[in-house]
């Protein structure tokens, strides 16, 4: 019965069970260890009751009642196995099957497909429907009913149940109206909207949840039957968010990746970078062997020659000039073990400090203890936004870097009722579900932080533990009114939100990578520092600075940036007995000191600085001039090219390693196929060339492991936030006539880094580049869609086809960065703040 | 443009009625239908803007209510109910009835341009089974004869 009001007691095939008020008879009967059938059921998706499979008896009710869709009374009796519930479940699944084509030999979900299992377990065998089966394709007798609904999905509406999972969960979680459901009865058909196909970012879902073969990914489409392949545990290695996934393979070939679902992580979904991404690992143009320069040419060679050589001459560098002179990038893409092994190997062996995970920022701190740096190792628990009836996103194009947070904000706005504010130099995805999407100047977010501290402060809504007296001394702008013409933001937009969240009872705020790619970051930082001790966010909620890449906050919880923290500095020294104590340079500044001459040699492994250092011109500049560099990688690069010696890297797929997301959760993966084409994991790369130089770091990957953990052990779970405000002065930026409209280069949606454009799928989304551009643009350059647009710098021009965007509605071009054929980084400058362009129609 | 400034202008009064944006979705295809006589992809696009609802939803809705058709139709939308409480009683043998009668196949229309014959799910009008709709208005417990009186009522009145 109703105890205080919250829990409710029935009984359910003879035992009493209590549950939340609000819990549904399946779920309940779930909880005991009762199974009962679903289709259309979904423990993410609100209940519909479309299919009608997961009927139950309830005394004193006269028919049979769907269990997903009822709730939990007090008292209520259920049965789940009567005889009348078993003829209720026959009937419906001889109601289903009236059309079905029962293709099953030719169908992928076959093994697991829920229609299949369902009818095994509680179906007939026989139908009395006598009739011809209705068919999609009439001409036909086959089932053959392939429509292609986007670049990956096949769509064949015969095999169809009606039950919906696909278009609610696009619509509901994902926030995607590519999708519905169209016409009614025996004619009702799952297509693709009006003029478009289904290609968001998180399409590859809608066949997973599929509960049969209607919905199939293209990727792995009659290649292996599902029983007959190995199911592998992996963590995604592209973004930070860390979901959980499983890689299918046969015969050493990797053919599908899956979610697993965690729910403090993913909740079960996956963006189809990690769905698609895994084939890297089995692409073809990967790099088969050693390459050695001989002359002006790159030469095959073998392992044992390329880290003889490797060794030698790092050895002679280190030993003529010192360590200091050679320098080491490694890709926070990497697993614990190789960036412990990097950073091992050059502190300890080459006596340096030259190691940086961050090869696509511009100007890097240049010491220890900076704001940035403070705010970034905070604690953020991606379940905990839940928490939040307020969150904040600053910076971020939140949707590409971050997908899988950013279903975790949409929920707990659409489904919580959260208010989610955007502040953005243009505009993003999340502004459909924004109480505001603010779109401040390009180069003006100081002030507009500013502006929102000093809102909250004259009314009154600051944490009243801060004492604020000085701000106006230490901030510039510090009116409202000034902020608002600084940055193009009303008054009254700034006033509300800082109200919102001065009223706000728990705040997420999420920073982007416009802040921590910015020159500007420490300042940046210390303003949003501000911001979060004076509107209290600190007390209440959560803040994150998110980091990018699958083991980006890894990278850093090791040290592997040239001045680590001296906690951190001290442990190293223990368990090594040694600390190099030069400075060491951040990546920037190794390639500053390359193009100085005072860099002699250079070791990346798994980056592309060339094509990804914010400043292309600079970054080729420097590594052409260094005497010699190794770079390996799975592709060859840009950076590749200039290389002396190029070493074949293995994908994360291909050995077992750990990651740390961006919440600092470490996460185990395991080996899915070996090594391919004669490549090698980068801590074995950096095992065999300290053996050949005579000084081992580690015996075992076991011995890296013990040290790793050491290491992070000794890091604060929580560093310290400096709590003391901090001066913001805002300087307006020279913009010249001439170059005055902000670039930003980004990923594309399907796309992360340099290595995806392999992977055919991904490709299928997109593998050529574009601009884009507001309509509003396009109209003024007349320019119609897929025209040539002339961007150029005052360093760089290139040329590209155009894309008008739905979304963006300012002054602003955005490109992404990662089809080859784009070098888009020599239109950037590393000391510009914001980089800026000039744009014009290419007449043919 | 295919909607007139009346049109956009009537679906946005409707707009203000509802708390929902997406409440206007019905009366806006209604609205339009009765401008063009038709719907299509066009239109679903326009009112998409008009009322900031994805056009999925538009098309979803539309395509749903068969009484919307998708394409130019005779003057008269003949919709015979073909679910099962009016195929019981002899919708089959109507629809055959009603082929023969006007020349044309389910799905075509007259070459007079005068009536257009489709079949359609449950109308909801069970209990006076079999029925049709044509344009607006209900006929039910049909009978040849009643088909053929209705029938030349419409020739005389077009
Ligand atoms: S396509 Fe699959 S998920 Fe979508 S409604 Fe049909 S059976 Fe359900
Ligand atoms: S790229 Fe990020 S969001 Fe996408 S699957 Fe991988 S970890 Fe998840
Ligand atoms: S699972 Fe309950 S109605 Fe479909
Ligand atoms: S079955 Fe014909 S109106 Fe319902």
């Amino acid at each position: 019965m109703a105890d205080g009001g919250n829990n409710i007691t029935l009984t359910i095939d003879g035992r009493e069970i209590t549950v939340p008020k609000g819990t549904t008879v399946l779920e309940a009967a779930k909880k005991m260890g009762i199974e009962i059938p679903t289709f259309c059921w979904h423990p993410k998706l609100k209940p519909v009751g479309a299919c009608r499979i997961c009927y139950v008896e309830i005394e004193k009710m006269p028919k049979l009642q769907v269990s997903c869709a009822t709730e939990c009374m007090p008292g209520m009796v259920v049965h789940t196995d009567t005889e009348k519930v078993k003829q209720g479940r026959k009937a419906i699944l001889e109601f289903i099957l009236i059309n079905h084509p029962l293709d099953c030999p030719t169908c992928d979900k076959g093994g697991e497909c829920d229609l299949q299992d369902n009818t095994f377990a509680h179906g007939i065998d026989d139908s009395r429907f006598d009739f011809n089966k209705y068919r999609f394709i009439k001409d036909r007798k086959s089932t053959f009913d392939d429509v292609r609904l986007g670049p990956e999905i096949i769509r064949n509406q015969n095999r169809c149940i009606l039950c919906y999972k696909c278009v609610r969960a696009n619509k509901e979680i994902f926030g995607e109206y590519d999708l519905g459901v169209f016409q009614r009865g025996n004619l009702t058909e799952i297509d693709a909207a009006p003029g478009q196909q289904v290609d968001s970012l998180y399409s590859g879902n809608l066949p997973e949840i599929c509960p049969v073969g209607a919905l199939t990914n293209t990727d792995w489409r009659y290649k292996v039957r599902v029983w007959k392949a190995q199911q592998v545990k992996s963590i995604c290695g592209y973004c930070a968010d860390g979901c959980n996934l499983t890689l299918w393979k046969r015969r050493d070939k990797i053919f599908r990746s899956s979610s697993r679902r965690n729910d403090e992580i993913d909740e079960g979904w996956i963006c189809d970078i990690g769905r698609y991404g895994y084939q890297i690992a089995n692409a073809e143009n990967r790099l088969t062997t050693p390459l050695i320069k001989k002359g002006n040419k790159q030469v095959t060679s073998t392992w044992d020659e390329a880290i003889g050589l490797i060794a030698r001459k790092f050895k002679e560098i280190k030993d003529k000039k010192g360590g200091v002179c050679i320098g080491g990038m490694i890709s926070p893409t990497l697993d614990l073990a190789s960036l412990y092994a990097f950073s091992k190997y050059f502190r300890t062996v080459l006596h340096s400090n030259n190691v940086d995970f961050r090869n696509d920022y511009k100007m890097l701190a240049e010491k220890y203890g900076d704001t940035f740096g403070k705010m970034a190792s905070l604690e953020f628990k991606i379940a905990d936004i839940e928490k939040s009836d307020l969150i904040l996103v600053i910076g971020s194009n939140l949707i590409k870097e971050h997908p899988i947070v950013n279903l975790r904000v949409r929920k707990t706005v659409t489904k919580f009722g959260a208010s989610l504010y955007t502040l953005n130099p243009f505009a993003t995805k999340s502004g459909d579900i924004s109480t505001d999407e603010i779109i401040f100047n390009a180069g003006t977010l100081e002030a507009l932080i500013n502006g929102i501290c000093v809102s909250l402060i004259s009314q009154k809504l600051n944490a009243s533990d801060v004492d604020v007296s000085n701000f106006g001394s230490m901030a510039n702008p510090n009116t409202v009114s000034s902020a608002s013409k600084i940055t193009g933001i009303s008054e009254e937009r700034i006033n509300a939100l800082a109200m919102a969240l001065g009223k706000a009872k728990n705040i997420t705020l999420i920073v982007g990578e416009y802040i921590k790619a910015s020159p500007l970051r420490e300042l940046l930082s210390i303003a949003l520092n501000n911001l979060t001790i004076i509107a209290g966010i600190n007390k209440k909620g959560q803040i994150g600075f998110l980091y990018k890449s699958a083991n980006s906050k890894g990278a850093e919880k090791l040290g592997v940036i040239p001045y680590p923290s001296p906690n951190l500095i001290g442990k190293m020294k223990e368990i090594w007995k040694y600390y190099p104590d030069s400075n060491g340079l951040a990546a920037d500044r190794m390639i500053r000191a390359a193009k100085k001459e005072e860099m002699d040699a250079m070791f990346v492994i798994g980056a592309n600085p060339i094509w990804a250092y914010p400043d292309g011109q600079f970054a080729k500049d420097g590594i052409e001039k260094l005497d010699f560099l190794v770079v390996a990688d799975l592709f060859e690069s840009e950076t590749t090219e200039k290389a002396d010696v190029v070493l074949p890297l293995s994908s994360w797929a291909e050995y077992a390693g750990d990651f740390i997301n961006l919440e600092g959760r470490l996460q185990h993966f395991s080996a899915a196929i070996k090594p391919q084409n004669g490549s090698l994991p980068a801590f074995d790369i950096i095992g065999r060339i300290t053996v050949e130089m005579d000084k081992p770091i580690f015996e075992s990957v076991e011995q890296l492991n013990n040290e790793i953990k050491l290491l992070l052990a000794v890091l604060p779970e929580k560093a310290a936030q400096s709590l003391k405000l901090g001066e913001v002065k805002y300087s307006e930026e020279k913009i010249s006539p001439d170059f005055s409209i902000p670039l930003f280069v980004t990923d594309d949606l399907h796309h992360y880094g340099h290595h995806t454009k392999e992977a055919k799928s991904l490709a299928a989304f997109g593998s050529e580049p574009y601009a884009e551009i507001s309509p509003a643009m396009a109209e003024k350059l007349q320019l119609e869609n897929t025209e040539m647009l002339r961007i150029e710098s005052e360093v760089g021009k290139i040329i590209l086809p155009v894309r008008i965007s739905e979304i963006l509605d300012n002054n602003v071009v955005v490109i992404s960065r990662n089809f080859a054929t784009t070098p888009v980084n020599i239109l950037q400058m590393r000391k510009k703040r914001i980089d800026r362009v000039k744009l014009s129609k290419v007449e043919d | 443009m295919i909607l007139t400034p009346e049109s956009v202008a009537k679906i946005k009064e409707k707009m203000g009625k509802y708390p929902h944006h997406k409440s206007a979705i019905l009366p806006a295809i209604t609205i339009a239908y009765w401008q063009v006589g038709h719907l299509n992809e066009e239109i679903y696009k326009e009112i998409s803007k008009i009322i900031n609802i994805p056009i999925v939803e538009i098309a979803e809705a539309a395509t749903f209510y068969t009484m919307f058709p998708k394409e130019p139709v005779g003057k008269y939308l003949i919709q015979v109910c073909h679910n099962i409480s009016c195929a019981l009683l002899g919708a089959d043998s109507l629809i055959e009835y009603l082929e023969n009668k006007l020349g044309i196949k389910k799905g075509e229309t007259t070459s007079d341009n005068l009536f257009t014959l489709i079949s359609v799910e449950c109308l909801g009008s069970c209990a006076s089974a079999p029925m049709m709709q044509i344009n607006d208005k209900y006929y039910e417990n049909l009978t040849r004869e009643k088909v053929d009186k209705i029938l030349e009522d419409m020739k005389k009145q077009a």
